[in-house]
């Protein structure tokens, strides 16, 4: 049975179908990716998740029950808008958001000292959240997601905002919790944090699952006749080649579809040929963000903002 | 049901209102202050401002100009030298001529005024003032009396009276009420009781204002800063607006009580010897127990409304607009209240009792200062009871649709929407 389960999720407003129909699965102890464009109806669906919002039809399933209050008190919730009561002090903060979940007392204080400790927070313990910087509060709030012990923790857009050696931190506290058998639920538009950290993903488009799935059965299925390289040098000539179908640019990654994947050795040669170094050759895999691209386009899409509604 | 979600609400909120010096300065500021308004106000009141006033009193006999000079010097304010008096004789046809003779000292103000008495005032007592500033109170305060005594001995001389039979033609009638009630007693009633339901709905209205205000933006702060969903991943809007309402409502309650403890402790114990002129009120526990059940639901109405315009709103400008229409509610009862202080058995004072809101003040001014049978006190408390049934659902929906949006200031169509959606 599977942690949770959405079936059908739908959610209107006025004219808009900010979620459409949308169905998916998370596995139980599973990093579960929601990846999609800003404005994909992420956040919505996590809103709803959460029963933040309620949800126009559809149902969300709770080791197999619909969810309630239970569900809620075993969440840890990171919004994409972060919000921190400012008076407060640091510990007292981290003790409320706890509080509100049930779980309160010394082991709790104890376990809220150690991770402001780890986020190297001791110091400021006993400072109002207002004279934080930035990236700390971003830090405070993080704790504040996961100091009552969470089996679920729902994190969106997490790494926005944030230092890259937090940001490593904070991977490494999120397969810690996956180690722990704990569920982890993270929306993200940024398609290479989600490759590596996820196993399962939902491909959220103009509020409709376009994919759903375990991410290296994606990546097999539509990884076939497929090159994932990184080079320098131009590699223009491959536009118009007869063996090769397709060629998509990402960041420092390029993915080549190939008409026939016997044909790699014969890539690799031209490659050379043409006085390209290769950095990485791989056959039979491709980037999500190709993957995103293939099925949804790159056609622009407005973003949508429930909040103007 | 009270849980924990809603318990650890009420605690934060306790922690950020009742436990900060700002509810210490608050608690010991406004009796401060509003003593301070008071007794300025009967400090302005008793201040004059006559001290060296200069009259010429003028009569058209010289016997009558010899009694009032006779009567006028042995009262203190003229002993004193706050009212300089000097007197003359004058006929009233060259009296034009006599303050057209004088006219230059009343403009330039070494005279303050001349008082003119007829000998026509002995039997209409109508007398003439010619001043630059010719309706001064102050000055026919003082004087009026000792004319008047003037002019009755005058009248009686002639109609051999005692000193006695003269005394009591001197006299004015004075009113003493006497309260007639339920109990066996009649009992004698000042204005105590008066000035203690002032106070009540001074306490009431100054608590309600100041503490919606400190809700509404308490409530505006969380939306802005974003917390609220985080709050709303863990409580529902309902748990959180309702430990809103208890923590803000427990902080007023104890401010109140420590605002009435003085109070409760002078007028039902005898602890304390008071002074003569403290007035005997008459009032026991029963009518703080009331007053303070009424302000207790005052508190939660006024709560749950400031909270919802809080949430409906994103900035303290625009939000003051939607808190206007509350603030009336507090205000026009506020008014009425003192509309009871000349007759508190006014019919509008009556209808208002029973008015939504209105209630909240006028009941509990209105018994304390008249007996008003229990089943219309409890009448009373249900009305309070069912606004607050009827007005929170309402209230309810709106703060959970509201707390979530942003952008435009929503318009009455807007909310009239927001009401009818099924979330």
């Amino acid at each position: 049975m599977p942690a949770l389960e959405v079936r059908n999720l739908t959610k209107i407003f006025g004219e808009i179908r900010a979620v459409d129909n949308a169905s998916f699965e998370v596995p139980e102890g599973s990093i579960f990716g929601l990846i999609g464009r800003n404005g994909a109806g992420k956040t919505t669906t996590i809103r709803m998740l959460m029963n933040i919002f309620i949800p126009t039809s559809g149902k969300i399933i709770f080791k197999g029950a619909p969810i309630d209050q239970t569900f809620r008190a075993r969440v840890g919730y990171l919004p994409e808008e972060r919000g921190l009561y400012k008076k407060m002090k640091v510990l007292e903060t981290v003790l409320f958001f706890s509080e509100v979940k049930g779980k309160r007392g010394k082991r709790v204080t104890e376990k809220a000292r150690e991770y402001l400790e780890r986020f190297e927070l001791t110091n400021r313990i006993n400072a109002k959240v207002e004279t934080l910087s930035k990236g700390n509060q971003q830090k405070v709030q993080f704790i504040s997601t996961l100091l009552h012990d969470p089996d679920f923790l729902v994190l969106d857009e997490p790494f926005s905002g944030m230092d890259p050696i937090n940001i490593n931190l904070l991977k490494d506290i999120i397969q810690e919790k996956r180690r722990d058998g704990k569920v982890i639920i993270l929306s993200t538009h940024l398609m290479d944090y989600a490759e590596k950290l996820c196993d399962h993903i939902a491909m959220i488009h103009k509020g409709q699952v376009i994919l759903n799935g375990n991410l290296s059965e994606i990546k097999t299925d539509y990884s076939k006749n497929s090159v994932k390289l990184m080079h320098e040098g131009d590699i223009s000539f491959l536009d118009n080649h007869p063996m090769v179908r397709n060629v998509t640019k990402f960041g420092n990654s390029v993915g080549i579809e190939l008409t026939d994947i016997n044909q790699t050795q014969d890539l690799l040669k031209l490659l050379l040929e043409h006085n390209v170094k290769i950095n990485s050759f791989d056959v039979n895999d491709i980037a999500l963000n190709e993957i995103f691209v293939k099925l949804a386009g790159s056609a622009p899409k407005e973003e949508f903002n429930f909040d103007k509604l | 049901m009270i849980n924990y979600r809603i318990l650890a609400v009420i605690k934060r909120e306790l922690r950020e209102k009742l436990m900060t010096k700002s509810f210490i300065v608050m608690t010991l500021l406004v009796p401060v202050f509003m003593f301070g308004l008071i007794g300025i106000q009967v400090l302005m009141a008793g201040y004059k401002g006559d001290k060296g006033t200069r009259i010429v009193l003028i009569t058209e006999m010289e016997s009558l100009t010899d009694q009032c000079r006779g009567y006028l010097s042995e009262q203190d304010f003229v002993r004193d030298g706050t009212y300089i008096l000097s007197y003359d004789t004058v006929s009233k046809q060259s009296l034009k001529k006599h303050i057209e003779s004088s006219k230059k000292e009343i403009l330039s103000e070494k005279i303050n005024g001349i008082i003119y008495i007829p000998s026509t005032a002995l039997k209409t007592k109508k007398i003439e003032y010619y001043s630059k500033t010719p309706n001064n109170a102050v000055v026919f305060e003082k004087l009026d009396n000792c004319i008047n005594e003037v002019l009755i001995d005058r009248y009686f001389s002639e109609k051999d009276l005692t000193d006695e039979e003269l005394n009591f033609v001197r006299k004015n009638v004075s009113f003493d009420g006497f309260k007639v009630s339920e109990k066996e007693e009649i009992e004698a009633e000042g204005f105590g009781k008066t000035g203690l339901a002032m106070l009540f709905s001074f306490l009431i209205y100054m608590s309600v204002i100041f503490s919606s205000g400190a809700t509404l933006n308490s409530v505006l702060e969380e939306k802005n800063s974003k917390v609220v969903e985080v709050l709303l991943s863990s409580v529902n809007s309902r748990e959180l607006m309702t430990g809103k309402i208890i923590g803000c409502t427990i902080t007023m309650f104890v401010q109140m009580v420590i605002w009435l403890l003085p109070v409760i402790i002078l007028t039902t114990t005898s602890w304390f010897a008071l002074p003569d002129w403290w007035p005997d009120l008459n009032i026991g526990y029963g009518q703080f127990i009331y007053f303070l059940i009424n302000f207790l639901l005052a508190c939660i109405i006024f709560q749950g409304l400031s909270a919802t315009v809080g949430a409906m709103f994103d900035n303290p400008q625009e939000a003051q607009s939607g808190f206007f229409p509350v603030i009336i509610l507090i205000m026009i009862p506020f008014f009425l209240c003192f509309s009871m202080i000349r007759n508190p058995s006014n019919p509008i004072a009556i209808a208002a009792s029973y008015i939504p809101f209105a209630t909240l003040m006028v009941m509990p001014f209105r018994s304390t200062i008249v007996d008003i049978p229990v089943w219309k006190l409890v009448l009373s408390q249900l009305i309070n009871i069912a606004t607050i049934m009827l007005i929170f659902p309402i209230s309810g929906k709106l703060y959970r649709i509201g707390i979530l949006k942003s952008g435009t200031k929503p318009t009455l169509r807007e909310v009239f929407r927001w009401l009818k959606s099924p979330e």
